[in-house]
């Protein structure tokens, strides 16, 4: 299949399937199109994949198109990193570089120029989608998985009032403090903890104005990167406590795959709905 | 007499035929010395007037030659109600009625005015033909006469009715000189020109439009009184109808009535007769039987004496010897006879024994014309159905058409139950009618009711004895136990009867629905003291109940109002375990600070006895129901649902009968757990709810809650409810919880 880089805003169509009486296109990022969309605008919901993970994982492995085409949602799910940028160590480790963007604009070379991941998915990628698909602007919502689900906090908490309503899989929730975020971060953003903590969901939770967001977050309780100590769930919700509303739900039996997501995908997207088509 | 004028002339027809009608009824009533009501001089009479009425010269303007039919007309009831200056009012007169009232007088019932003059004529024409016919009155009061009348009356009856809802007031008509100003002193309109130096120079003038305007206002209320006329006319014939149909109804049976006696009494006098002369017959036979004895015996002796007369002349010739032989013979023979003395009484005398005649039972079968017979028992007629009331019964009965009744004594008791000891008194009233209505009855109670007839000449049996029931009284519904949602409601009731009645009935009125609207919907046949009504969502709802028995229904209870917003229910008290107290609104659960409880406390299948829990009365109607819990962020509760049969000894969710959210606040850390069978999913919540939402859906069997301050879903229970569930709400430590329900579901929820 052909490949489109993430940077090329043209948008090329490289494959449209019927799925659930929608169509799930593939533009170099997976868009859904619920039957809905044919008849008027829809409320866009942008998925944020883990680290390694492409659109793909998430198009074959969740099966979210029910409950998307249920509740007429579009759902936007951009590659988690760029591809063919061919920098210097890009594919050396799985947890940093390709695959492993971290959702951030980084300021350390070589990254600068192509890693900027974080400005893609709030600003540029929504820009496109609003120009090309039949979705409401004032409508939109974010979730995801792993590095994912820190990236959707993240923008969430970055921009209140941006998103209707932010859920995550087992969230990378204070990256400053866990080996992948320190590895990722020290590398794309150097080793101002400021410009760290403006990526660290825990620590943007401080100065978020106002409560009017509301957070969902499912974390497998057999999940090895919660034992390790990568996620830190905890970090995120003693500081959400009293001020931002989190229902966090440890989910017996259940670890850090895909299986996972399956699982609880409806859910998210059903809570989603609440807010988007409210 | 006038109605064979009638018949010659139809439009006379009309206008007399209530003339007619109003006095026949006085001659059924009264005696035929009344009927001459109409003698020869009062009909000339009027005619002259008429006559004088019609020669009279129209006044006015100078009209057309083809308007001189009406002008006349026109000009004739202007002069009749002395309205002669007013053209154009007399105009509108034309279809006005009874213009005739103050020259005619005859009630003017019914008289049709639309063509008075020809009328006029033909009444004249008809007074002449009156003149030459003879006068004499008819019989009345036969059938086909009587018929006559009746249709004369309902034809004006009907055309009196149908004109008066056409009135026209004509438009003023342009005159060549038009006038502008109206002369109040003339009552004439004028040109503006000619009050300034006319005749009108000192009279009172005002605007045209105003002395119009003042005279319709006149017009209308003369309209008006008129129309009010009418109805009265109109009912008073109404009323006559009835009194012919009543006068013709008495007379025809007391037509019977005669007759049936007359020809009793021909009877007897017939037999009587015959008796008469067969004894008179009999007398006669006897004495002709006698006296013709007489004579043979008579004759007899008269041959005996002749033989011994010429016995004795032929002894006067014998010889002296055979002489004296003999003579001595017929001495003794002679002396026989003349001592056997003849008898010459007369043994019958021809006239006849003074023979009274004996007319008593006659005389007293004369006197019984006028009198009528005792009637016979009445019979009285089973309950109407639905016409009891509470306190009385409508009780009826019928008598043989053939009785004459004064009066009906009605008399009744109450049926005897079989306890002794009750004073069961009799009660006795007269009354005039068929029925009686009979008041001051204890409800939903059987009575026992007879009637007998009464005329002058006596009493009549009893009737059978029938058995009436008084309505039941209004039930009395338990307001604090209605229990709502939004598809029904659940309505609870006192009987309000110490007897039981056959049924219940539940009427509802939509509150939005204007009062004058009444009755929407009624659910009738309830057998017990309970009713679930479907009623339509968010909307409110005046209900009431009403009992019935075979009497009829009650009066309406007091309404209570529902309100089909959300679900409605009160906590149940009976569920509530001793420490926790439940406000005056049933919705506020408090458990004060107090020393921990002195002993264990009984044990109970209805009352919480471990957990200081109560469970709400929630409608047994599957579907949504919403409701909401304020709590106390520090405070211990549990709130969810239970099944009504949820172990009274255990915690709340911990066992499969519950599934509840239990709240524990403790070193200042808050533990949100959703129990069932114990067992409860780990999940943290950042923002303690003060206002959690509860979901209950057996539609999908969920069970959802909500932090509702923040519009947050908290958890979902997926249970299978197999039967019925109430809320349920529990305090682990003192505190208070209020409950919050009648409240429209929040469309975030319906996402869960």
């Amino acid at each position: 299949m052909l490949r489109i880089s993430w940077r090329r805003l043209a948008l090329k169509q490289i494959s449209s399937d019927k799925c659930f009486g929608g169509l799930q296109k593939v533009f170099g990022h997976d868009i859904y199109l619920p039957p809905k969309a044919e008849t008027g605008k829809c409320p866009a919901l942008y998925w944020l994949s883990g680290l390694t993970c492409t659109e793909q994982n998430f198009i074959s492995k969740s099966g979210y198109h029910q409950a998307a085409s249920e509740h007429g949602l579009v759902i936007i799910a951009p590659d988690t990193s760029p591809c063919g940028c061919n920098i210097k160590g890009e594919d050396e480790s799985w947890d940093f570089g390709t695959g492993a963007g971290f959702y951030v604009d980084a300021t350390e070379d070589p990254w600068e120029t192509n890693y900027r991941m974080y400005s893609y998915v709030t600003e540029e990628l929504p820009q496109l989608i609003n120009a090309n698909f039949p979705v409401d602007p004032q409508r939109m919502s974010i979730f995801g998985h792993s590095l994912g689900g820190h990236e959707a906090l993240t923008c969430a908490l970055k921009n209140p009032g941006k998103y209707k309503s932010v859920l995550a899989f087992a969230p990378i929730c204070n990256p400053v403090l866990c080996a992948w975020g320190k590895k990722a971060f020290s590398g794309y953003l150097g080793t101002d903890q400021n410009k760290l903590k403006a990526y660290d969901a825990t620590h943007l939770v401080k100065a978020y104005p106002d409560s009017q967001l509301d957070i969902l977050i499912d974390q497998g309780k057999e999940d090895q990167f919660l034992s390790d100590g990568q996620l830190l769930p905890g970090n995120f919700i003693a500081a959400c406590t009293e001020k931002i509303p989190v229902v966090f739900r440890l989910q017996e039996g259940y670890d850090h795959s895909n299986y996972f997501i399956e699982t609880f995908i409806a859910d998210h997207i059903r809570c989603h709905a609440k807010y988007l088509n409210a | 007499m006038m109605e064979e004028e009638a018949g010659e002339t139809p439009g006379l027809h009309r206008s007399t035929a209530p003339h007619n009608f109003h006095f026949y009824h006085m001659d059924l009533y009264d005696s035929e010395d009344r009927l001459q009501i109409f003698p020869e001089e009062n009909t000339r009479m009027r005619r002259e007037v008429v006559q004088a009425e019609i020669t009279s010269e129209p006044r006015g303007a100078v009209k057309g030659k083809t308007q001189r039919d009406l002008e006349e007309e026109v000009d004739e009831l202007v002069h009749l109600y002395g309205l002669e200056d007013d053209h154009e009012l007399g105009d509108e007169f034309v279809d006005e009625t009874t213009p005739r009232i103050e020259v005619s007088e005859y009630p003017p019932y019914g008289m049709t005015r639309r063509e008075p003059a020809r009328e006029q004529r033909d009444w004249r024409l008809s007074a002449e033909a009156a003149e030459t016919q003879d006068l004499g009155f008819g019989g009345w009061g036969s059938a086909g006469q009587c018929q006559d009348l009746r249709e004369a009356y309902r034809y004006t009856h009907g055309r009196a009715s149908e004109e008066y809802e056409c009135y026209v007031i004509p438009e003023e008509e342009d005159e060549e000189e038009a006038a502008d100003v109206f002369c109040v002193t003339c009552k004439t309109p004028i040109r503006a020109l000619e009050k300034v130096f006319d005749e009108h120079k000192e009279h009172e003038v005002t605007p045209l439009n105003k002395a119009l305007e003042s005279a319709k206002d006149e017009i209308h209320k003369n309209m008006y009184k008129l129309e009010k006329q009418i109805i009265e006319m109109e009912n008073f014939a109404s009323h006559l109808e009835e009194v012919f149909i009543t006068v013709e109804e008495n007379f025809g049976r007391q037509e019977q009535n005669f007759e049936s006696h007359y020809n009793e009494i021909l009877e007897t006098l017939a037999q009587k007769y015959e008796e008469k002369i067969q004894v008179l017959g009999e007398k006669k036979k006897e004495k002709l039987e006698a006296l013709y004895g007489q004579l043979v015996s008579c004759g007899e002796n008269l041959d005996t004496c002749k033989e011994l007369m010429e016995t004795i002349e032929e002894m006067c010739h014998e010889e002296k010897v055979d002489f004296i032989k003999d003579a001595v013979a017929m001495a003794d023979r002679l002396g026989k006879f003349l001592k056997t003395e003849t008898d010459v009484e007369i043994s019958a005398q021809p006239d006849f024994e003074d023979q009274t005649l004996d007319f008593s039972d006659v005389e007293q079968l004369m006197g019984a014309i006028n009198t009528i017979p005792a009637p016979s028992a009445p019979v009285i007629n089973p309950q109407a159905p639905n016409s009891a009331t509470g306190s009385s019964v409508r009780v009826c009965w019928s008598l043989y058409s053939d009785d004459t009744v004064e009066s009906y004594q009605l008399s009744y008791r109450p049926v005897q139950d079989g306890s002794p000891g009750k004073d069961h008194t009799e009660f006795t009233m007269t009354v005039k009618e068929t029925y009686c209505s009979v008041t001051n009855l204890v409800p939903n109670t059987q009575y026992e009711f007879w009637v007998t007839a009464q005329n002058r000449t006596g009493l009549s049996p009893a009737s059978e004895r029938a058995v009436y029931m008084t309505a039941p009284s209004p039930p009395v519904i338990k307001s604090k136990e209605i229990r709502s949602c939004e598809e029904a409601a659940l309505i609870c009731w006192e009987s309000g009867n110490l007897n039981p009645v056959d049924s219940y009935t539940v009427e509802l009125t939509q509150a939005e629905t204007p009062e004058a609207s009444g009755v929407t919907e009624s659910v009738v046949g309830i057998p017990t003291c309970e009713a679930l009504v479907q009623l339509q969502p968010r909307q409110s709802y005046t209900i009431y109940v009403r009992a019935l028995n075979v009497g009829g229904p009650s009066a309406r209870s007091q309404p209570a109002t529902v309100h089909t917003t959300g679900s409605y229910f009160h906590l149940n008290e009976q569920t509530c375990h001793p420490w926790l107290t439940i406000s005056e609104d049933g919705l506020t659960v408090v458990r004060s600070e107090r020393k921990t409880s002195a002993g264990e406390l009984p044990t109970s299948n209805t009352r919480f006895t471990r957990c200081v829990a109560v469970l709400g009365n929630l409608i047994p109607v599957r579907g949504r129901h919403y409701w909401e819990v304020e709590v106390d962020e520090r405070l211990d509760y549990t709130v969810g649902v239970a099944f009504e049969d949820v172990p009274k000894q255990e915690d709340l969710g911990a066992d499969s009968l519950s599934w509840c959210l239990r709240h524990t606040f403790a070193s200042s850390r808050h533990k949100y757990e959703f129990l069932h069978n114990k067992t409860t999913p780990d999940i943290r919540i950042t923002v303690s709810p003060r206002k959690i939402g509860i979901l209950l859906d057996y539609e999908n069997s969920k069970l959802s809650f909500f932090n509702m301050d923040i519009s947050q879903h908290l958890y979902t229970f997926s249970c299978q409810f197999h039967q019925f569930v109430h809320p349920c709400f529990s305090l682990e430590k003192p505190g208070c919880l209020k409950i919050h329900n009648g409240i429209s579901m929040p469309k975030h929820v319906t996402f869960y």
